[in-house]
């Protein structure tokens, strides 16, 4: 028979009871610990909700979703500019990022190569990914702000009231020349873009607020001034200056960007990009082999599973993440701040491809920065309507996960 | 041998076409992908080629951004007078820093062992969505928050030790914002550990704690140290919190109740005061996006190697 160790040999009875039963008891302290620290993040969740409610309940009004940002009435400042803007740029991220991340995803996990260096490429390549789903959000913003809004200064800087830059189209420049009747101008097509001033002594053809083409003439200081005001809308002093105004269509485009909301979009579509690429990949990786292995036993070219087996069959799972990713989009503040400014005054959702716009973020940050407590309070109401649609496009995304996927299976 | 009647009179299509589109499919799926490698070199070029018009000015030197302990380029629009160094800066990113990875990394790490190991499917099953509800709340609204609620708050308890705003609010906020990413990742690290392994423990005679700590948190080390590091460099590169709550003033100091102005928040100051483009002060908002840049590509990346070359396999 082979000797027993020591330790088993010599067992103290009571030793080894007293012993099971002190781990025992701190296992049981290590559950209550697990309990209670897992509450927390439920009591903070709901700490969060409550006091942000209580704050800005009171200022949940028709006012403000209908007004704008106002300095003056504060009480009745509002949100809507914000929420057209925030819809604009968060548009244009999706139309951008969602074909090109879901693209990339479609490349990286179906057409794996077989080839040693393209393997070591395409592994690089996923690698990046990940290091820019790790990059912070303000870096990507100085980014836009260096490619889209200033485009590293190649086509000059754009200033205030000035249309520099490179324009391409749907642009008209006018010269506004004010009528003998006070208040009333009319417009001049503009021959020179060079030319920002200039001097009317002959009788033009002008165009009038209305659109209409019209003849117009010109009063010398001196003689009888007409007094019929349609006669005095057509007419005009001598050597009356006028300086250039510019119309824009909505398709108006120009380079560089500038602080418009496009610019803000397609950098918001890079912050959100890899979340989108790596939410993709995930739900190609679950679609199941065999799908694909059957396709391609039938005839069916790479592509073609992709198309009609794989992207159908991880369809869900793809939406779920975009839709997950977008609610991302609407609460990023740092990029588009960086990209499009802290200013809130805009009273209007974006006019033309190259308009500023607010966000709803932004304006969240300028409101809260304040220091009258009705800013703080319209902040908070503010918080609960981007809250409110967060939750809205979330609720869709776990809808989708829950529903479609089932339903499929 | 004949060929059977149906393949004599079957039409062959010819492929010329379906392999060019589909050559060309592939070509326009490999541009997307392309496209963030380009994004990547994209953010390294703008950073060196914006920054260099900071490094070559005569006011500023490289060892001096280094080891100066005064920052002010955002208070001084003389450029004789302004100081460069970028240590209080990142001392206050790395207060900010510490104190949220002292609130979300252990608060985290058990949130994640109880989901893993003690929870029932039923209390995962609204625990889970919970985290998910707080890492969706947006930032400004934690920034919000810190300013509203945790600033106020510490004021009362410490007598108005803490000033208005303090690295200490912000970096609970940021915290916050940081423990469900810790608890998400490292409770997938610790379910990717095997059964087996549990099993093995208990029937030795291990307790739940023992269970656990002593064999699923090290058999899940990478995936947990890659979370932690993630979440440093998340909490490195967070923005609208501290230049909501940590105050407009850089400091050297490592006392949490003042003011701590963080790389980020210098960003966002040096935006909103709308400095000239082309300044000096301008661009100096590139040499701190370079080291803010710098240090969490590095975090992330380090994370992912780990990640990856540590990942214990069961097979």
């Amino acid at each position: 028979m082979s000797s027993m160790p020591d330790a088993i040999v010599k067992q103290d009875a009571k030793y080894l009871a007293d012993n099971a039963r002190r781990r025992k008891r701190f296992s049981l302290w290590f559950y209550f610990l697990c309990v209670a620290i897992a509450l927390i993040s439920v009591v903070i969740l709901i700490f969060l909700m409550a006091s942000i409610w209580s704050q800005g309940h009171s200022r949940l009004s028709s006012d403000l979703l209908t007004r704008s940002h106002s300095e003056l009435e504060i009480e009745r400042s509002g949100m809507w500019p914000s929420i057209l803007g925030s819809l604009f740029v968060c548009g244009t991220c999706a139309v951008v990022a969602l074909p090109l991340g879901v693209g990339t995803a479609v490349f990286l996990e179906e057409f794996q190569p077989t080839n040693k260096l393209l393997r070591w490429i395409h592994g690089f390549v996923q690698l990046n990914i990940s290091n820019l789903a790790g990059v912070p959000s303000i870096v990507y913003g100085l980014l836009g702000l260096t490619v889209f809004v200033y485009m590293f200064n190649v086509f000059g800087q754009i200033r205030v009231n000035e249309s520099a830059g490179m324009e391409i189209m749907g642009y008209k420049h006018f010269y506004q020349v004010l009528t003998l009747e006070p208040g009333h101008v009319v417009f001049v097509p503009q021959s020179d873009p060079t030319k920002r001033q200039t001097t009317f002594d002959e009788p033009f053809q002008a165009v009038d607020p209305d659109g209409n083409s019209i003849e117009i003439s010109i009063w010398t200081p001196g003689t009888p001034k007409p007094s019929d005001p349609a006669i005095r809308r057509q007419t005009v002093r001598a050597g009356a200056i006028g300086g250039t105004i510019t119309e824009r269509s909505w398709y108006y485009f120009r380079l560089p960007f500038d602080k418009s909301f496009l610019s803000a979009g397609l950098t918001l579509a890079l912050v959100i990009l890899p979340i989108i690429i790596i939410s993709s990949q995930e739900s190609l990786r679950g679609v199941p082999s065999s799908l694909r292995e059957a396709s391609m036993g039938l005839g069916a070219t790479t592509w073609q599973t992709v198309r009609d087996v794989c992207l159908p069959a991880a369809l869900p799972g793809i939406m779920t993440g975009a839709i997950l990713a977008m609610g991302r989009a609407i609460g990023e503040a740092a990029p588009i701040l960086v990209v499009m400014g802290a200013a809130v005054a805009k009273s209007t959702g974006p006019k033309h491809l190259m308009d500023d716009a607010v966000t709803m973020p932004v304006l969240i940050f300028n409101w809260a920065g304040r220091q009258q407590d009705e800013f703080k309070e319209l902040s908070a109401a503010a918080i609960i309507v981007l809250l409110v649609v967060l939750l809205l496009l979330n609720s869709t995304a776990i809808y989708i996960r829950h529903h479609v996927q089932k339903a499929q299976s | 041998m004949t060929l059977p009647k149906s393949l004599q009179n079957r039409e062959f299509r010819s492929t010329r076409w379906g392999v060019l589109s589909e050559r060309l499919i592939v070509i326009s799926l490999a541009l997307c992908a392309t496209a963030t490698v380009l994004i990547t070199i994209g953010i390294i070029y703008m950073l060196i080629t914006q920054s260099a018009g900071f490094f070559r000015s005569d006011a500023v030197t490289m060892s001096g951004f280094l080891t100066d302990t005064e920052w002010t380029a955002l208070q001084s629009k003389d450029l004789a007078q302004a100081k460069f160094g970028i240590m209080p800066l990142l001392s206050g990113t790395f207060r900010v820093t510490l104190i949220a990875m002292i609130i979300s990394l252990p608060l985290g790490l058990i949130t994640a062992i109880y989901l893993s190991e003690f929870a029932s499917a039923k209390i995962r099953s609204w625990l889970k969505p919970t985290l998910e509800i707080i890492a969706g709340v947006p930032t400004v609204v934690l920034g919000y928050f810190a300013i509203l609620v945790i600033s106020p708050s510490l004021q009362l308890f410490s007598d108005g030790a803490f000033s208005t705003f303090n690295a200490t609010s912000a970096g609970i906020a940021v915290g916050i914002l940081c423990l469900p990413m810790v608890c998400s990742l490292s409770e997938d690290a610790m379910r990717a550990v095997p059964r087996s392994l549990r099993e093995g423990a208990y029937g030795l005679g291990c307790t739940p704690f023992e269970t656990s700590v002593k064999v699923v948190v090290p058999a899940a080390l990478s995936g947990i140290i890659s979370a932690f590091l993630l979440a440093f460099s998340r909490a490195i590169g967070e923005t609208m919190v501290v230049a909501l709550a940590a105050g407009t003033l850089p400091t050297m100091t490592l006392d949490p109740t003042q003011q701590a102005q963080t790389m980020t928040g210098f960003i966002v100051e040096m935006i909103k005061s709308e400095s000239e483009y082309g300044t000096v002060q301008y661009y100096s908002l590139y040499a701190v996006a370079v080291t803010l840049f710098t240090i969490t590509f590095l975090m992330t990346l380090v994370g992912q190697i780990i990640r990856r070359r540590f990942k214990e396999s069961y097979q």
